[in-house]
């Protein structure tokens, strides 16, 4: 029967919610034994315990390097997913992904001029401020890329994916062609920090972005408690929404915000890295339905479960170098969305 | 019945409201729709009942005139607020994404903050629309007619603790078979009465529309042409209404039975 008012949290507690989570944890306890450095049960306990001495060895690399940027992939996994999970809703259609649709490449090249053009003004900017000058940016640039979206798909005829998509291309080229531009004009240095944006790295994690990212992740779990519900009335379309109550628009300036504060984030500080929004909603569906009440909180689930996966592959494979996240993402993707393209056709 | 008397009880009232649509005028709309009523649009394709439908729903805002909702302007109404008082069968019935019928069914009472009936109501509502056996299924998987029967039953539920409401019904059953039509509609009409809810349909079957309503409407070229009780409409006036020849006959159970009878146009 229908399970009516069920809370967001609690959609958490049902079994597969439960399985993902102890992959994750699994997940995450495999990869920080991975890597250069060996690590110990006695390096574990040496952070446990959290003593005033300074950590050496395998339990300094293991706090100040390996243990954030596990969390930073968890973390980054969820918000992609979730950003996924929603662009997907709002355009009622599976193939919506935010990387498809240019709203990630707005952002990076709305952080790539700012790096250029900030370098180019002369001013000087500290570096604490950085950290939120590169995601304001990225998130100016995603919003604009989602509200060109979200009108050309009001323009276009109703339920036009096609249309969608192309637009998507559309924008994808227009904002390479910025990047590049950006990258021809910039300093030697600059160019190392615009060659980030567009193979994606998780590199940079510390502690401060993480608990950044904490606290902005938790801010959207707490949006999504009522959006979700209401998200499900959209798949009967925009006007059967509005008939049964649902202020279609406010829902979609709502939606459109959070995802594009997700990927302003995920993208200011890692850089591009494709098809976890396309794939871990899609993995979600097949496990427990398309209810967005339990889709959401899931695909975050996965997403993170699918980047550690991806950046722990990144960091391993070839010790000492590291190789571009966005590669095995693509590498995982690119055949993921051929299969759904084939299904999809069966399907119609 | 004086007039005062009937505006104080008006459940939906238009006064000369107008449209446009790109270069199209339609209208003007005057008319006003009791509690209980049930009403019958006619005309032919093209001719703006869909439009009117659309503003009566709110989905098109007027560029002139006044429309009433339980004498409250209609655009003074929350989207929420309206969803409790009135619901519509569309005439497309695609669900995104394969939601579960049971969800469907239940997205009619979305806009009920608190709702603990709701399980209750989602299966009472989909036996009342002959879908009780679709429950636990996937919505993409079933047949057209499955599918008009859950977003009935959707519509049900979206009323279905309500009294004297409006059902607004957008030609839902025209690509349905005869049975599927007939039995549809009775499950309309069983559900509306019993509530005192007015519909208001768009309908393309004659003779649905004299056998089953009480009062029709004619729009024609963007307009209202006409509003009759359905004992007054005769021939000539669906004749003129639809530019056809029409013959009628009477049944052996004493109904009146109207259908084209000659391919070619009255001229003039």
């Amino acid at each position: 029967m229908v399970k009516s008012r069920l809370f967001f949290s609690q959609q958490l507690t049902h079994r597969p919610a439960w399985l993902l989570m102890l992959v994750l944890i699994l997940g995450v306890w495999a990869a920080a034994t991975m890597g250069a450095v060996t690590i110990t049960w006695s390096d574990w306990l040496a952070i446990l315990q959290g003593d005033d001495e300074p950590l050496s060895g395998g339990a300094y690399v293991l706090w100040h390097l390996r243990l954030p940027r596990i969390l930073f992939a968890v973390m980054i996994g969820a918000a992609l997913a979730l950003s996924g999970a929603l662009t997907q809703g709002l355009f009622r259609n599976p193939l919506a992904d935010p990387g498809l649709l240019g709203v990630t490449s707005g952002a990076a090249c709305a952080a790539a001029l700012t790096i250029v053009l900030l370098a180019g003004s002369g001013i000087e900017v500290p570096v604490a401020l950085r950290y939120w000058l590169l995601p304001a940016a990225a998130f100016a640039g995603a919003v604009a890329v989602c509200f060109i979206l979200d009108s050309v798909a009001r323009w276009l005829t109703a339920d036009s994916i096609a249309g969608l998509l192309l637009t998507g291309i559309a924008l994808n080229a227009l904002a390479a062609a910025v990047i590049g531009l950006c990258t021809y004009l910039a300093t030697d240095e600059q160019l190392r920090s615009l060659t980030f944006w567009t193979l994606g790295s998780l590199a940079g994690a510390n502690w401060a972005l993480t608990t950044a990212l904490l606290v902005a992740l938790i801010l959207a779990f707490w949006a999504l408690r009522r959006l979700t519900h209401t998200m499900n009335a959209l798949a009967l379309g925009e006007a059967a929404a509005a008939h049964v109550g649902v202020n279609v628009r406010a829902l979609r300036v709502r939606v459109i915000m959070l995802v594009a504060v997700l990927c302003g984030f995920a993208v200011a500080w890692c850089g591009m890295i494709g098809f976890i929004g396309l794939v871990a909603p899609h993995i979600v569906r097949l496990l427990v339905g398309p209810d967005q009440r339990r889709l959401a909180p899931l695909a975050m689930l996965v997403g993170a479960i699918l980047l550690l996966l991806a950046d722990t592959a990144a960091r391993t494979v070839a010790i000492p170098a590291e190789i571009p996240v966005g590669i095995f993402t693509a590498l995982l993707g690119a055949p993921f969305f051929l299969i759904l393209l084939a299904r999809m056709r069966r399907g119609s | 019945m004086s007039h005062s008397h009937t505006s104080a009880t008006e459940l939906l009232l238009f006064n000369q409201v107008t449209v446009a649509l790109g270069k199209r005028q339609f209208g003007p709309f005057t008319l006003s729709i009791q509690p209980g009523e049930q009403v019958a649009i006619l005309g032919p394709s093209g001719a703006g009942k869909s439009t009117l439908l659309k503003l009566l729903a709110r989905e098109l805002t007027p560029a002139s005139g006044q429309a009433q909702f339980e004498q409250r302007s209609l655009h003074d109404w929350s989207l929420a607020e309206l969803s409790r008082r009135r619901a519509i069968l569309p005439q497309s019935h695609e669900v995104a994404f394969g939601l579960p019928v049971d969800l469907v069914i239940g997205l009619g009472r979305v806009a009920r903050t608190y709702d603990p009936q709701l399980s209750s109501i989602v299966q009472q509502a989909a036996e009342q629309a002959c879908a009780a056996h679709l429950l636990g299924r996937r919505f993409d998987t079933l047949s057209g007619g499955e599918k008009a029967r859950v977003q009935m039953a959707r519509v049900f539920a979206q009323l279905w603790d309500v009294e004297q409401g409006l059902l607004l019904v957008d030609e839902p059953l025209a690509a349905l078979d005869p049975g599927l039509q007939f039995s549809l509609m009775e499950a309309i009409y069983t559900f509306a009465s019993k509530r005192g809810h007015a519909i208001l349909a768009i309908l393309h079957d004659i003779n649905q529309a004299l056998q089953g309503f009480e009062r029709l409407i004619f729009i024609k070229h963007g307009a209202m042409v006409g509003d009759y009780q359905t004992p007054h409409v005769t021939l000539p006036l669906l004749e003129a209404l639809y530019e056809v020849r029409l013959a009628s006959a009477v049944t052996d159970t004493g109904e009146v039975i109207v259908a084209p009878s000659l391919k070619q146009k009255i001229s003039a």
